[in-house]
């Protein structure tokens, strides 16, 4: 989820504006539709540029992978960093510092590629990505990904360019993560002699990027010069530095954008887009987005424990107002739970699947009749939200308007912005909310990046208690989709895992665990003189900047 | 008498900064929100994670034994790591304190010089020049920092593009020009306070007997202005740009969010929003030592430019 981005965006208006929402309900939406279609690259750069600033939300606050969980951090450890298997633009995953082949359900071998080397002109060995994969489980060190190894059984050196990983049972998804930021390879004896330093502004860091670290300073930059000694000489980059800068707010960023202080950036809800979009000193760029924007039903012991009140709420939202009203026009309306950007493989088999679903469009007579075949007319539901937060704040009052609007009572439970986080991590927080809202994603492009969060017994983010008996009373339907979720995992073969992933899918778009909002799109703002980064969110975890240059 | 006069200055500033740093850890500590959270822009943590983190940093004990780690940290010159950055709280201001310090002293420099400057014109020339300065000082009195700045990146940095609108710059001259806009933002309501009392200060001494004497007598107009006017007139004077400069110190957060400045008062404000509390704790000693210390250096200027004032006295 994303709650600090929204942070910056507090508005008095957030009242005004979700009347206007209601209001406009009717409101046919402008923008860009479709994510399938959008281009996940922009057109290459020509011209060599000496420096580029590129803005983020907020300042980085770590260069260690291990603390990398969002977008600042994400940003820029894709630039100075290489996983072991890469995700391309659209999603796809090949070899990146290793190939990798499985001699059994077991066993992953990933075998380094021959000439890879740190900055510092010492190879990448064995030991160094044994070293860098056990630091995410390493308790001491409390980094954010140890949940992804918990299939691992052992990670071991096995030859001079290669390590072996034994599963306890066959696991398809750590593929996806190791092209993804836990497998984001740092020297050993480097991140050793630098002790708890490792990625501190006090610190320095050693990987093996296209991008070399120059420095980090907290407030005004991280700044990154090209790596002329690079492993991958076919790889050339036109810009000389890249400064990763902490955009404080919309009006800011707004301003340098158009002035040049800053050439570009991957933003979200932009409120001054609308005035970026006719000014010439930038070129507005739209790609797929990975990401959902969805409510999470979080007590399936209210009212929406019932699948037909969930299946109305869905029905009544008025889903094409939030387009216009959160994203300016750049988002789509969902059919599934997750993104149809996320289709990094079965492409055909999920985009088949995805293409026979129908769109969650709003349908107020169904949900009525829904509301009063389940019994729920005037019943209540308590949403938590933060009226600080401009997003969420519509949302819920758009949320609230469709209940409203088919019988049901809503009442909004509004937190301050920083408080929004502990819907997320704190149960007692959750206590009399019925659900909240959410910007969320997962760690690469796969649908169930995201779904095993909350379709798994133990997943992160499963806060109903979803297929639990005890908090879910449809537990045992439920825990069949745990079935389904772990079946995928285990299967080879990429067509039938998306397939088995589509059926997924398909399922919870009609039990609603989570309710999908909107699929926002990724939108690119550069300088009008400047092309060539990725347009998708690929950005997130892979070398975004290769191609990046002057028009 | 001055050695006790600097004594209980100190005395009063340890006490003010002892009083400061218990109140803002409360009402850091009572604030909403969970600093581990901010770390990971809002995903959920492993609960694992969570736990290590919150031991280290102490935030799984009570209140008071987390202030007591602070304070006896503080007291021997530890003032403690940033959750957010993981490093010395000593070093990250040490990084921004320029910045500040350099906006600070720009902007007071712009309200000193500009400020008395304006009315010390228009409190000896009644007419055109002293309407006009009544005008514009009145309409650039009520113009709050945060507007003047949107509106001067709006002319200046997109229509003009005379200045940069975000970020520090590298080098003198470069720092100097992307302090501009904000200094001049910060400066342009206070200076306008200072410029105004200025000129009733000087307005009230012209009128005083002993100067309509001095001019009866026929003493030379420059002597006059200095050694009658602007001597007698200096202590309001002084008040009024001492009481600006020390509330810039707190005023600048403002400017240097607004232009992306890597200054301490914008950094004040990130780490209060994510709950960083060594970090806040040690910028808020910071500026409250500042501002004790401009007003000490207010009352000594007193002192010299008037020696019927005593030191000890004043502190009274």
């Amino acid at each position: 989820m994303k709650g600090k981005q929204t942070i910056h965006k507090v508005t008095a208006a957030v009242g005004v504006l979700a009347l206007l929402v209601v209001a406009c309900g009717g409101r046919t939406t402008g923008g860009a539709q479709g994510g399938q279609q959008l281009a996940v690259t922009t057109k290459a750069g020509t011209k060599p540029v000496d420096k580029v600033v590129w803005a983020v939300y907020r300042d980085v606050n770590s260069l260690d992978p291990i603390y990398a969980f969002d977008y600042p951090e994400n940003t820029t450890d894709s630039l100075l960093y290489e996983s072991l298997l890469r995700q391309a633009p659209d999603g796809s995953i090949g070899p990146g510092l290793a190939t990798m082949t499985n001699p059994d359900q077991n066993t992953i071998v990933l075998t380094l590629k021959p000439g890879i080397k740190f900055w510092d002109g010492n190879p990448v060995t064995p030991d160094d990505v044994v070293y860098t994969l056990n630091r995410n489980t390493d308790a001491k060190l409390a980094g954010f990904y140890p949940a992804v190894f918990s299939r691992v059984q052992s990670i071991t050196a096995t030859g001079a360019s290669e390590v072996t990983i034994r599963l306890k049972q066959p696991d398809y998804w750590l593929v996806g993560e190791l092209a993804s930021i836990p497998a984001m390879i740092i020297e050993k004896s480097f991140a050793l002699a630098q002790g708890s330093n490792y990625g501190t502004p006090a610190g320095k860091i050693m990987g093996t990027g296209a991008y070399k670290f120059e420095s980090f300073k907290p407030g005004v930059a991280v700044v990154m010069v090209r790596n002329d000694g690079y492993w991958d000489t076919s790889v050339k980059p036109l810009v000389r530095e890249i400064d990763i800068k902490g955009a404080p707010n919309d009006a800011s960023l707004t301003s340098a954008l158009i002035t040049g202080g800053i050439n570009g950036s991957f933003t979200q809800s932009l409120t001054t887009l609308d005035q970026l979009k006719t000014n010439k000193a930038v070129t507005v760029t739209y790609g797929p987005g990975w990401y959902t924007d969805a409510f999470i039903v979080s007590n399936l012991k209210g009212p929406l424990g019932d699948i037909r009140v969930r299946q109305a709420l869905s029905l009544a939202l008025d889903r094409k107002g939030l387009v216009d009203a959160i994203y300016k026009g750049t988002a789509t309306i969902p059919k599934w739970i997750s993104n149809s950007g996320t289709f990094g493989y079965g492409k055909s088999v999920f985009q088949a699947a995805y293409d026979s679903s129908p769109d969650m469009n709003q349908d107020i007579a169904k949900a009525k009749q829904l509301i009063i075949d389940a019994g729920a007319t005037g019943k209540s539901i308590t949403i938590g939200m933060s009226s600080e937060l401009t997003g969420i704040s519509i949302e819920a009052a758009a949320l609230k308007a469709a209940a409203e609007a088919i019988g049901m009572k809503a009442t909004l439970h509004s937190v301050s912005a920083q408080n929004f986080i502990n819907f997320f991590i704190d149960p007692k927080a959750r206590v009399g909310i019925d659900g909240f809202f959410t910007l969320n994603y997962g760690d690469y492009a796969g649908p169930e990046a995201l779904l095993a969060t909350f379709l798994l017994p133990d997943g992160s983010q499963n806060f109903s208690g979803y297929g639990l008996a005890g908090t879910d009373p449809n537990a045992a339907d439920h825990a069949k989709i745990f079935q389904m979720m772990d079946d995928a995992r285990g299967t080879a073969d990429p067509n039938a895992r998306a397939q088995k992933v589509a059926d997924v899918e398909k399922a919870i778009a009609t039990d609603l665990p989570w309710i999908p909002v909107l699929q926002p799109l990724i939108v690119l703002i550069t300088s009008n003189n400047l092309s060539g980064s990725y347009s998708s969110f690929a950005y997130m975890f892979s070398p975004w900047a290769d191609k990046l240059g002057g028009t | 008498m001055r050695l006790r006069f600097f004594v209980r200055r100190l005395a009063m500033l340890i006490v003010s900064l002892l009083v400061a740093s218990f109140v803002i850890f409360a009402a850091i500590y009572l604030a909403p929100g969970n600093p581990i959270a901010a770390l990971s822009g809002g995903r959920s943590i492993p609960p694992e994670s969570l736990k290590v983190l919150e031991a280290r940093y102490h935030l799984d004990q009570p209140f008071l034994v987390q202030y007591w780690y602070w304070l006896t940290n503080a007291l021997h010159g530890n003032l403690g790591i940033s959750i957010t950055l993981r490093e010395n709280v000593s070093d990250l201001i040490a990084s921004r304190i320029s910045t500040t310090a350099g906006l600070v002293l720009y902007s007071s420099i712009l309200i000193i010089a500009i400020g008395v400057g304006l009315g010390v014109a228009a409190g000896l020339r009644p007419g055109f020049l002293d309407t006009s300065t009544l005008v514009i000082t009145a309409i650039s009195a009520s113009l709050p920092a945060f507007v003047a700045a949107i509106v001067l990146i709006l002319v200046f940095a997109v229509q003009l593009q005379w200045f940069p609108s975000l970020g520090n710059g590298v080098g003198f001259f470069d720092q100097v020009k992307h302090l501009t806009l904000p200094a001049v933002a910060l400066a342009i309501s206070s200076l306008a306070i200072v410029a105004r009392v200025t000129r009733a200060a000087i307005r009230e001494e012209s009128r005083k007997e002993h100067v309509q004497t001095a001019v009866s007598r026929g003493i030379p107009t420059t002597q006059l202005i200095w050694r009658h006017v602007l001597r007698n007139a200096a202590i309001p004077i002084t008040t009024i740009s001492g009481i600006t400069v020390a509330s810039l110190i707190a005023v600048a957060a403002v400017v240097e969010v607004v232009f992306g400045l890597a200054g301490l008062g914008a950094y004040l404000v990130q780490s209060a929003q994510s709950k960083d509390l060594a970090v806040v704790q040690g910028i808020s000693l910071l500026l409250v030592g500042a501002f004790v210390a401009v007003n000490v250096l207010v009352d000594v200027l007193y002192a010299v430019l008037d020696p019927r004032v005593s030191l000890g006295s004043r502190a009274q």
